[in-house]
This record gives C-alpha cells, sequence and structure tokens, in this order.
C-alpha cells in the first residue's frame, strides 16, 4: 500500500522568475481548430506573414543560432513593422536580441544566452528590459515540454544554481527515486520563427545539418512561419519523406527567402558574413545601433531590396562560392 | 591588468608565446583520446581542435547544436560552432535536447568550458556582478548551455584568463555549479548526477584540481619561471597547494606552429588577449 504522506509532491525550491503557464487541453483545441490540415498554399511575403501572424505582446521563439540558419528576414521584418513589448526566447542569439531590444521591440527575454554588448547589458542593467534566467538547455528542453503537449519536464540541471532562483522552475522530490529534481515548465511560443534550406507550399520543410530544435520549435508553437532558400515541389517532399523536418500541418506561413539566414550562413549553400558581423559588433560597441536599424532595416522596403541596395549581389555570391562543404547538407 | 604572458626564456626577455596560447596547450594536454567531450564556445573548441591534431586524433567532440564527433576543418572559424567548418566529418547531427539528454545519461567524459569568473569551490559565474540580482553592478551574456555540461559531464575542465578577480571566494551568481558549499555531498543533495564535478581548471599562469575532501581548488601545477607565491598573488581567493607543485612546461615549438600555423594563423583567437 502506497502511504498518502509519502505520495505527496514535496516542494523543495521554486524559481521566481515570470512564464506563462499553458493549459494543455486549451493548447490541444488550439491545434484543433488553428492548424489547417487542408493542403493549401500558405506561401506569403515576410511583410503579409509578420502582419498576420505576429502581434503586440507575443512570445517569440526562433531556430537556431544568429550565425547559422537564423531566420534573419522575420526578424527583421517584426523590427520593421514595430511590433512592441514581445517576450523574446534567447535560446543562442548574439544578434536578434540587441536589434529587438535597442529598436524597442522587446520588453522582456528568456535568457539562454543574451548576446553581447552594451546595449543589452545597459538595457538589463536599467530594467528597460525583464530578463528571466534560464539555460539553453532548459529552454530547448521547455520546447519540448510544449511540442509533447504537456504542462512540464523534468531534469537535473538547473539544480544547486542561483540560476534555478531566477527561473520559473520548481524543485520537487521526485516520487520514485526520492532524489530532487528540477522541473520546467512548457513553453508553447504565441510564434515560432524557423528558417529551412526547402519547403513546399504547402509548409513541409527540410533541414540540414545540426541544430537546436527545429521540430520542437514548430510543434510547441501556437503560429508558426517558415522562410526557406528554396521553395521545392511536393512531389520531391514524397519522394524523400526521411529528410522532411517538419511536416506542413505545423506551419501556418512559408515565406520564400533566398538568403533569408543572412547575414549568417545557411550551411552549405552560402557562409556567414563575418566583414558584416564585424560591422554590427563595431557599430554596436560605438552606440551606432540606431545606425545599424537605419541601414539594413528601416531604409529599405523589404529583405531583397536590402540584399540588393545594402548588401550587393557581388557579396552575395562571394558567399555561396565560400560554402565550399557540401556534404551532408543536401 | 596582469602583467604581459611570462615567458620561459630569460629575465627581461619578451615572452615568445601568449597567455591564451598557454591556457589552450595546458587544456589541450589533458583531452584524451577516444574519450567524449563537450565543448564549448571559443577557447575550448581551439584547445580541442589541437588535441585531435596531436595526441588525442579520435577525441570525440560534441557540442550543443547536436554535432557529434566532427573533425573541424581548420583554419578555425571563429564564432560557428553550428556552422560547417566546425561540424565537419562528424559522426552525427543531431541536436540540443538530443545531445544533453545523452549528457544527462552519463556518456560524455568530459565537459571543456571558458568562464569569466570562478569561485574557490568552483562555481561559475557567468550571469552577473554586485550584491543584488535586479540591479546589477555588471551584466554577462547568461549560462547558456554551460550549466548542463558543468552539470552532467563526468570531469569539467574550466578555461580561464589568469586575473586577480576572476578567481573569488564566493562568485555573486551560480550560473553552473561547481562543488556549491562545498561540504561533502553537496552536488548530490541538490539533485545533481553523483559522480561529476569541476576537475581542472587551466589558466594563463597554472593548473588546479580540487581537494577530495575539502573540494577547494587546489593548485596542482605553475607554469615555468612563476613561483607557486607568485600565481597565488594573482587570485582573490586562496586555493590549497598541492604537496608536490608540478612545474609545467610553457607551449612547444609544435604546440604553437600546429595553433599558429593550421588552427588559427589569423591570429583571431590566440593572437590577442584571452577572453573567456
Amino acid at each position: 500500500m502506497t502511504n498518502p504522506e509519502q505520495s505527496v509532491l514535496r516542494l523543495l525550491a521554486e524559481g521566481e522568475g515570470e512564464f506563462r503557464l499553458t493549459d494543455p487541453d486549451d493548447l490541444r483545441a488550439w491545434m484543433r481548430d488553428r492548424k489547417r490540415r487542408e493542403f493549401v498554399d500558405k506561401t506569403a511575403t515576410a511583410r503579409e506573414a509578420v502582419a498576420r501572424l505576429v502581434a503586440d505582446g507575443d512570445y517569440v521563439s526562433f531556430d537556431f543560432s544568429s550565425y547559422t540558419r537564423g531566420p534573419q528576414i522575420l526578424i527583421r521584418e517584426i523590427i520593421r513593422q514595430r511590433r512592441k513589448d514581445l517576450w523574446y526566447c534567447a535560446k543562442f542569439t548574439l544578434m536578434e536580441s540587441t536589434l529587438l531590444v535597442a529598436a524597442g521591440c522587446c520588453s522582456r527575454i528568456d535568457v539562454g544566452f543574451l548576446g553581447l554588448g552594451d546595449t543589452l547589458n545597459r538595457a538589463v542593467e536599467e530594467g528597460r528590459v525583464q530578463v528571466t534566467e534560464w539555460t539553453n538547455g532548459t529552454l530547448t528542453l521547455r520546447h519540448l515540454a510544449g511540442a509533447m503537449g504537456l504542462p512540464f519536464l523534468p531534469t537535473r540541471a538547473l539544480l544547486g544554481t542561483d540560476t534555478l532562483r531566477y527561473s520559473g522552475a520548481r524543485v520537487v522530490e521526485d516520487l520514485f527515486t526520492g532524489k530532487p529534481i528540477a522541473l520546467v515548465p512548457a513553453v508553447n511560443p504565441d510564434v515560432g520563427l524557423i528558417h529551412v534550406h526547402q519547403a513546399d507550399i504547402y509548409g513541409n520543410a527540410r533541414c540540414f545539418g545540426p541544430g537546436v530544435s527545429p521540430l520542437e520549435t514548430a510543434m510547441a508553437s501556437r503560429k508558426v512561419i517558415i522562410s526557406a532558400d528554396e521553395i521545392i515541389d511536393p512531389e520531391d517532399i514524397r519522394k524523400d519523406p526521411g529528410r522532411t523536418t517538419i511536416p506542413y500541418y505545423l506551419v501556418d506561413a512559408v515565406v520564400y527567402a533566398p538568403f533569408g539566414a543572412y547575414p549568417g550562413g545557411l550551411p552549405g549553400a552560402y557562409e556567414m558574413d563575418h566583414e558584416h558581423f564585424a560591422e554590427f559588433f563595431a557599430s554596436e560597441r560605438r552606440g551606432g545601433i540606431r545606425e545599424y536599424l537605419e541601414r539594413y532595416i528601416f531604409s529599405v522596403e523589404f529583405h531583397e531590396e536590402m540584399l540588393e541596395r545594402r548588401v550587393g549581389l557581388a557579396r552575395l555570391a562571394e558567399l555561396r562560392r565560400r560554402a565550399v562543404i557540401k556534404e551532408g547538407y543536401r | 591588468m596582469s602583467q604581459a604572458s611570462p615567458g620561459p626564456g630569460p629575465r627581461g626577455s619578451a615572452p615568445d608565446h601568449t597567455e591564451t596560447e598557454v591556457m589552450i596547450a595546458l587544456c589541450a594536454r589533458l583531452l584524451e583520446d577516444q574519450r567524449t567531450a563537450f565543448i564549448g564556445f571559443g577557447m575550448p573548441q581551439v584547445a580541442a581542435i589541437l588535441a585531435q591534431r596531436l595526441h588525442a586524433p579520435h577525441l570525440v567532440q560534441v557540442f550543443e547544436f547536436g554535432a557529434i564527433g566532427p573533425i573541424p576543418l581548420t583554419p578555425f572559424v571563429r564564432n560557428t560552432m553550428g556552422g560547417p567548418a566546425n561540424c565537419y566529418r562528424s559522426l552525427a547531427w543531431t541536436n540540443m535536447n538530443t545531445i544533453f539528454a545523452q549528457a544527462q545519461l552519463g556518456l560524455i567524459d568530459y565537459g571543456v568550458l571558458g568562464a569569466t569568473q570562478i569561485d574557490l569551490y568552483g562555481n561559475i559565474n557567468s550571469t552577473m556582478l554586485g550584491e543584488d540580482y535586479r540591479r546589477p553592478a555588471r551584466r554577462f551574456p547568461g549560462a547558456g548551455g554551460a550549466t548542463e555540461v558543468a552539470s552532467y559531464c563526468w570531469r569539467t575542465i574550466v578555461i580561464m584568463l589568469h586575473e586577480r578577480r576572476r578567481f573569488v571566494p564566493r562568485v555573486d551568481f551560480v550560473s553552473s555549479p561547481g562543488y556549491l558549499d562545498g561540504t561533502p555531498g553537496a552536488r548530490e543533495r541538490a539533485g545533481l548526477p553523483a559522480g561529476t564535478g569541476p576537475w581542472r581548471i587551466v589558466t594563463s599562469k597554472a593548473l588546479f584540481g580540487f581537494d577530495e575532501e575539502s573540494k577547494k581548488i587546489t593548485l596542482l601545477g605553475v607554469l615555468r619561471g612563476l613561483s607557486p607565491e607568485q600565481v597565488l598573488a594573482e587570485m582573490e581567493c586562496k586555493p590549497l597547494v598541492a604537496a608536490r607543485v608540478e612545474e609545467l612546461d610553457p607551449p612547444t615549438a609544435r604546440e604553437l606552429a600546429i595553433l599558429r600555423e593550421e588552427i588559427d594563423p589569423a591570429g583571431t583567437i590566440i593572437g590577442r588577449r584571452g577572453k573567456a
């Protein structure tokens, strides 16, 4: 017989960080009602997709890093449309969080890795941006919980740290082993932003190479925008289904976005633009982020115009030439 | 700022290697062949590549972006831990949840991390400085994936520039766990995997381990030409000192040649004062 006293889950510690609770049944209802099973053409421009699917106050999550296969076209469009009060999930961001904060789009950040530089550090020190501490691993695990339709998942990370104190995690005595275990709440982002190598018009998407959590991010998010360097025939998806990363019914919009990860790289397709990042970090260091935002985002109407007028086709061709490692990326 | 890097040459001569090269060479020497190692961003990457090019061709590097067992293409491309050069010739490409699960499962022998600040019990701070978390005197990028690495890997190696303010009695914020308050079994009591923890700290001047009993940082070796006293003077905390302090060879000509000619000819990491 189970001793009823022993079967009470003992709360050992509780972080004070904030998070948005998701009721798994509300989430299921959303997935039932809002995720379309019909095969419909979901292609949209970045402007249309962001206007329709990203609202002020949304929790926004992206995959995978500033340097590699990040949805940079979508981040820039969010800034261009001047969304406000976003809650941004910074799993591994060196650039996007800085731009979003500098442009006044973002008031809260869940931190794995916050990014570098004074723009962000000062915003946190002065309380203009509220930070909740997590780790790269626990933020990604929260997406997995969200992707599974579960309220939380257990982990042996965060234990013993001050990170735990300022996170939203709880520590309990595990009912099975009696050992302390950390529970992290699911995150179900309002918007997931994922850049991929290839997608069809319905949203079936492929990304190649290592990554953070493209599938978990797509499954956990209420609204998903895919930006794709290449649009492929749905028949090609069916010919090689083992390479599909994200099935279409998770996806709400598909944005055709050559060089959509720029200035980051897309493995096998184009290299990151080191010189651009150097320019970005230099402008950040000398307090010139506003000029950077003006030059690359506000003064151009859309992505292709930025590529043509601010980066130049010769430079893009050079980045394609530099992508000499192809193995595994197609 | 500490003085110029310690050199092996006669007094007054210019050192023929940088502080970063010292740290990287000392760290590489600790990495064994045919072992798994979770590699952090920056200097740990260069140390792992150096080990691979020297004595550990089958060192299986794993990364938080899910690459398992790459043989990174050199020259080293700074900043692209998840990019094609670093993930070149991997055994498998997985993702973050999978690779951290494998570390949690106990499959990863070593973790290699840079750190901003560390304390007497090996706790790492990469979050903030100051008394009050809500009003930080300085904000840093945060724990990143280092918390998982320091929690799950069997032996964690920390690489740090040897500066006084980086070695403190207690960190202002424990981002990644060391031996916590140093009491016996503190990690296990917190729920962390048993038998894990910081194992070595490699600096630009010295090598440290941890005392079995007290879990305090313990000086194991000093770079040739330096005395233990000189090393300890550059630390705010007071480590223990091993009964016999080893003399550490500075980077060898072979190590330096591989670092400078093959791995980092542009000097993006080795050519400047190291920053964790």
